[in-house]
């Protein structure tokens, strides 16, 4: 036994107390003839201890009930208990990264109530929202994507369908329904490799139902908006300006009737 | 990556069996401790377990009977947990995150095992994000060594050799009070 080396491996495991016995015996008579290695064998339990004693508080909290499956199975606690503070904060936290470049129009005294500004506005609000939701950012996802096509076209009252932006390597996640004081909206939302996401945002135009192109921007979410035949788009999203313009060309080729 | 298709509510509840949650929830007390220790923001550690649960009830019918529950769970955790640390880093929030432990940490200690925790703590938190979920599986959650190398989606020998960089990296930091700074070791 003696005769076999021991490696950093068995220093390690006999740190955790993982050693069969007469390993760790070896390990042990190594160590005492081994007084520096010993020392920093030594750092090691100390620190694994002063690691579980420092987060042991945590395990000992009370579960809080959005995370209580007995309490829930009981139906006393919805899954949405936790969920609206940490959308909010996920909200906030996307905001705040934003920085101090505020909405464009907000030197103006009128916030857009109405046409493509207002569209802008509203697909930003969704994409801060919805976007950053790790936990259920879509009603339908990608998987009843024709459900989810239906939907949309019934809402408003139009055939709608999601655009295959897969050319731009971003994958369609699904979809939900937004309300704004023009009625129902249409979010699609996109994934691209790098985990970034992207809205496509739809709904019916009461004004500037016709309308070129206009990039847009607030903080660190921007776009494009343009509108035809009453129905307004929005392409949002924290990509680079190039992608975001290259992918709301795609939907624009793929939805608009030119 | 595209993230899984979530059920709808509805039918992630009616698949709520008794004995599922009789073997999950003894664990979630542990992946609400890994959370924590990994994103350092309470409510955004217990938003991550909550999908994590959410996730594994959906799947709960397709896992491995075979593999360990615990390294089953830990595995989504983990995934999920360092989706959340890069889209801080992109968003360029990290250092806006609690980096006190005191405002993560459960209850306070007493004074004198409150210093040296958040000592402790803060030394953990400068490691790379590699080392510090292999030292926290493995010294605080008391997985196997296979365990975490399947969590960890590496070799058996990468979690060994990954826990002996973080443990030394750990003794110098601790040994200096202060984290090991590339920059300032060049010029001293």
């Amino acid at each position: 036994m003696s005769d076999e080396p021991i490696t950093e491996a068995d220093l390690q495991a006999h740190v955790d107390g993982r050693l069969p016995p007469e390993h760790d015996a070896a390990v042990r008579a190594w160590l005492a003839a081994h007084p520096e290695e010993a020392s920093r064998i030594q750092a090691y339990r100390s620190q694994a201890m002063g690691l579980r004693q420092a987060l042991s508080g945590i395990a000992d909290e009370p579960l809080p009930a959005g995370l209580d499956l007995r309490m829930r199975a009981q139906g006393r606690a919805p899954w949405t208990t936790l969920r609206p503070i940490a959308a909010a904060a996920c909200a906030a936290g996307l905001l705040l990264a934003g920085g101090a470049g505020g909405w464009a129009l907000r030197g103006q005294d009128v916030v857009p109530r109405a046409g493509t500004a207002a569209l802008a506005r509203e697909a930003v609000s969704n994409y801060a929202v919805y976007a950053s939701d790790t936990a259920r950012p879509v009603e339908l996802a990608a998987a009843q994507k024709g459900a989810l096509d239906s939907w949309f076209s019934q809402r408003l009252a139009r055939p709608i369908r999601a655009p295959d932006l897969q050319a731009a390597g971003l994958t369609l996640i699904g979809g939900r329904l937004a309300a704004t004081e023009h009625g129902a909206a249409a979010l699609y939302l996109y994934q691209d490799r790098a985990g970034r996401r992207l809205a496509v945002y739809l709904r019916p135009m009461e004004v500037e139902g016709t309308d070129r192109m206009k990039p847009r921007r607030e903080g660190s979410v921007a776009g494009w908006t343009w509108a035809d035949d009453g129905l307004g788009f929005g392409v949002f999203g924290t990509a680079p300006d190039s992608d975001l313009h290259g992918a709301a060309n795609m939907v624009r080729s793929q939805l608009t009737r030119l | 990556m595209a993230r899984a298709a979530r059920l709808p509510r509805m039918m992630v509840s009616m698949s709520v069996s008794e004995q599922m949650i009789a073997e999950v929830q003894p664990l979630i007390p542990a992946l609400r401790r890994y959370a924590r220790a990994m994103l350092r923001h309470r409510e955004d550690a217990d938003d991550l377990v909550q999908d994590v649960l959410e996730r594994a009830l959906a799947a709960w019918s397709s896992r491995r009977r075979s593999a360990s529950l615990r390294a089953w769970l830990f595995t989504i955790l983990h995934n999920l947990a360092l989706d959340r640390l890069r889209r801080r880093s992109r968003r360029g929030i990290d250092a806006t995150i609690d980096s006190v432990p005191e405002q993560w940490l459960a209850q306070p200690a007493a004074q004198e095992r409150a210093i040296e925790q958040q000592d402790v703590l803060t030394q953990l938190a400068s490691l790379p994000e590699d080392q510090r979920a292999v030292l926290l599986l493995v010294s605080v959650e008391d997985l196997s060594y296979a365990e975490a190398a399947a969590v960890l989606d590496v070799p058996l020998g990468t979690v060994m050799s990954r826990l002996s960089r973080a443990r030394e990296r750990l003794r110098r930091q601790m040994d200096k009070g202060a984290p090991v700074n590339a920059a300032l070791r060049v010029v001293r």
